[in-house]
């Protein structure tokens, strides 16, 4: 993977440059306190975009896996079925996108493309998106209380996946990865000049000390975890207390950047024509599993917690996609209301275990 | 769940390189096909013989297995999963659905010459190949013939192939018994052992007595026929398939392993709510399988380890 340095105020150039190649750009922005998001880059905008910020909470992958999407148009015409699949392929680029995220998306293609039945939606998404990494390396801006991307390995930068991948060396000098050669492609540009082995130095120094401000307790257990549900060695029990405080509400999976479900809904448009949409669905909610006529086999809250939990760390999961459903973002665990995000299952399937064992 | 048994329940675990390299199918999209005609088999239950508009789309589709499914669309409404009662030995495909939820309904709705969509064939099927030179027995309570039927049908027409052939079929009334002509037919076959019977003789909706009159065969579970001293059910080398009810199912199961079949030796189809039937919107995934791609046919064994309600 080639390397260069740039300038901190050459950086938002790589916005300039990537619009002028017709792409939309997103990027993240900030208004107050916590309050970040995603959007896109306009002329008015552009000024405004943030290099280091919490991660938003609604993840980027809406650009890939929107929550709504239209599969067909059908027209009825005349008894007459017409069956028209319509597909996006606007160019997007994706600045700024933190690397747990770029985990998110390699998982998501891992699951829509790397089985049987290839999803044909999602790679036009796919085959059209740039992805701009940026590292977390400012241990108060970029990295939260949730954050446990060192104990999934994704982050806190990340080592593949991306097009270009930016890191702050501070000293208002970054450096620039490519992971393709279309994120290589850029290194043209005169915003760009060689490094130096002073410069790797610096970004291996800057890693092992942001390495060591993620919170320890978020960092441990998880492979344990991942052993222990995939031996079925959690009890009942346990997932029914995980159960007892979900309040049901889903915005753990739609926050999550690698939760893949969705459901398909037919919507009238004018007075012959139908639209098939796709939307995000949840396998916290009580109708997912629920068949015509009524009968549900998956009846009980954590009946439905266990299913999310085991289809993510099950080692099965990650064997079958070569990839894990969880990036260690903390989305779940900053949003969930009953505190069952992710670290907190890992931590009570550990407790849960070692109360067991001295027993 | 140990992890030896999750390798046995979906045996392939696929190791694709890369993304895949562009792809031309659209897997979410179905073709357009014209209703022929619709046969009424019970209450609430009808035959849709259909074809495809596109007949190059009937020929690839005729290639499905016994024990496959397809996506039935009834655009503004949805669309929902449903076995091929039909062989590929036949020449019609044809759906038999009975009436539950709304796209069911709306499909009860059309008439001959009506068009929907059809999208499939998906899921694994029943091994037929797997089991040549093994004696059959077919198990199926009330509509759970109809994603048995395939199968029956598929090893008479290949009748050399397997060794005895058993059928059970229970309703819980005469009138309420599936494709009853074929019944008569298989009933017929030589070397076709069919079996019916009937929880109740009277009909309870039109409180037909003559229909009891009627009625001169066995009364009872499925199960009861396995105890008749005329029926003997092989157990060597013997597969057997069981669909139904869930109450039916549990019974049978205890009925066959009481006979000293073995777990792997029985098989069913499971069904659950889908919306890709592709392995992708997550619906019917229980356990480590995805019932759309890894079944919807399992052996008894699998479906113990699967860990949720039939």
């Amino acid at each position: 993977m080639k390397a260069r340095v740039l300038n901190r105020d050459d950086v938002l150039k790589i916005v300039d440059l990537l619009r002028q190649q017709g792409y939309d750009v997103i990027a993240p922005f900030r208004e107050r306190g916590r309050d970040t998001f995603f959007d896109t880059v306009t002329d008015q905008n552009r000024d405004q975009i943030q290099i280091h910020l919490p991660n938003p909470y609604y993840p980027p992958k809406r650009f890939v896996f929107p929550p709504i999407e239209r599969l067909l148009k059908v027209d009825r015409s005349n008894g007459d079925l017409r069956i028209v699949p319509t597909y996006d392929v606007q160019k997007r680029a994706i600045f700024g996108i933190r690397s747990c995220d770029v985990a998110g998306i390699y998982h998501l293609d891992r699951f829509y493309l790397g089985r049987e039945f290839p999803d044909i939606y999602y790679q036009n998404h796919r085959k059209n998106l740039f992805l701009v990494n940026v590292a977390c390396t400012d241990p108060d801006l970029d990295i939260g209380n949730e954050c446990f991307c060192m104990c999934t390995d994704t982050g806190p930068a990340a080592r593949e996946h991306f097009d270009l991948q930016l890191f702050d060396l501070q000293r208002d000098e970054f450096m620039a990865v490519a992971g393709t050669p279309a994120g290589e492609a850029l290194f043209v540009s005169p915003i760009f000049r060689k490094g130096s082995p002073q410069h790797v130095a610096r970004r291996r120094k800057i890693l092992e000390e942001v390495r060591k401000r993620f919170k320890p307790e978020t960092t441990s257990w998880f492979s344990a975890a991942i052993q222990m549900v995939s031996r079925g060695e959690v009890s009942e029990e346990t997932w029914e207390k995980i159960g007892n405080r979900c309040l049901e509400c889903g915005g753990c999976t739609y926050v999550c950047p690698a939760c893949t479900c969705f459901t398909v809904t037919d919507r009238a448009v004018e007075a012959n024509g139908v639209e098939r949409l796709r939307i995000w669905d949840s396998c916290a909610l009580g109708g997912f599993t629920r068949m015509a006529g009524g009968f549900n086999p998956r009846r009980a809250i954590h009946d439905r917690r266990n299913r999310r939990f085991f289809r993510k760390l099950a080692h099965y999961f990650i064997q079958r996609e070569l990839s894990m459903a969880c990036v260690g973002c903390g989305r779940c665990a900053a949003v969930c209301h009953g505190d069952i995000g992710m670290p907190t299952v890992v931590e009570m399937i550990r407790h849960s275990t070692a109360q067991g064992k001295e027993a | 769940m140990n992890p030896s048994a999750i390798e046995r329940v979906v045996p392939e675990i696929g190791v694709p390189a890369g993304i895949a390299p562009e792809i031309v199918e659209n897997v979410y999209l179905p073709k357009a096909v014209v209703l022929d005609r619709v046969v009424t088999e019970i209450h609430e239950v009808k035959t849709f013989y259909w074809h495809f508009e596109d007949w190059a789309e009937q020929r690839a589709f005729k290639r499905f297995r016994p024990g496959q499914f397809a996506q039935v669309s009834l655009f503004g409404v949805g669309e929902f999963p449903t076995s091929l009662p039909p062989s590929p030995t036949e020449d019609d495909t044809f759906f038999t659905v009975r009436q539950v939820g709304s796209c069911t309904s709306a499909l009860h709705q059309l008439k001959a010459g009506d068009k929907f969509a059809v999208r499939g064939p998906y899921g694994n099927g029943f091994p037929m190949e797997e089991y040549r030179g093994k004696n059959l027995v077919f198990v199926a309570g009330g509509i759970g013939l109809i994603p048995l039927r395939s199968a029956i049908v598929y090893a008479l027409a290949n009748r050399k192939d397997y060794e005895r052939i058993q059928i059970f079929h229970g309703a819980k009334t005469p009138s309420e018994l599936m494709y009853v002509p074929k019944l008569h037919e298989w009933e017929r076959t030589p070397g076709v052992e069919c079996h019916l019977t009937v929880d109740r003789p009277n009909d309870d909706r039109s409180n037909n007595d003559r229909a009891a009159d009627r009625w001169k065969g066995n009364v009872g579970v499925v199960g009861s026929l396995f105890k008749k001293p005329e029926v003997k059910v092989p157990v060597e080398n013997t597969v057997a398939f069981v669909c139904g009810p869930p109450i039916m199912f549990r019974f049978v199961i205890q009925d066959l392993l009481g006979m000293g079949f073995k777990e792997r030796d029985i098989v069913s189809t499971l069904e659950r709510y889908m919306k890709c039937g592709v392995g992708k919107c997550g619906h019917c995934c229980i356990g480590v399988a995805y019932v759309c791609v890894d079944g919807p046919v399992f052996t008894y064994e699998q479906i113990k380890q699967l860990g949720e309600d039939i």
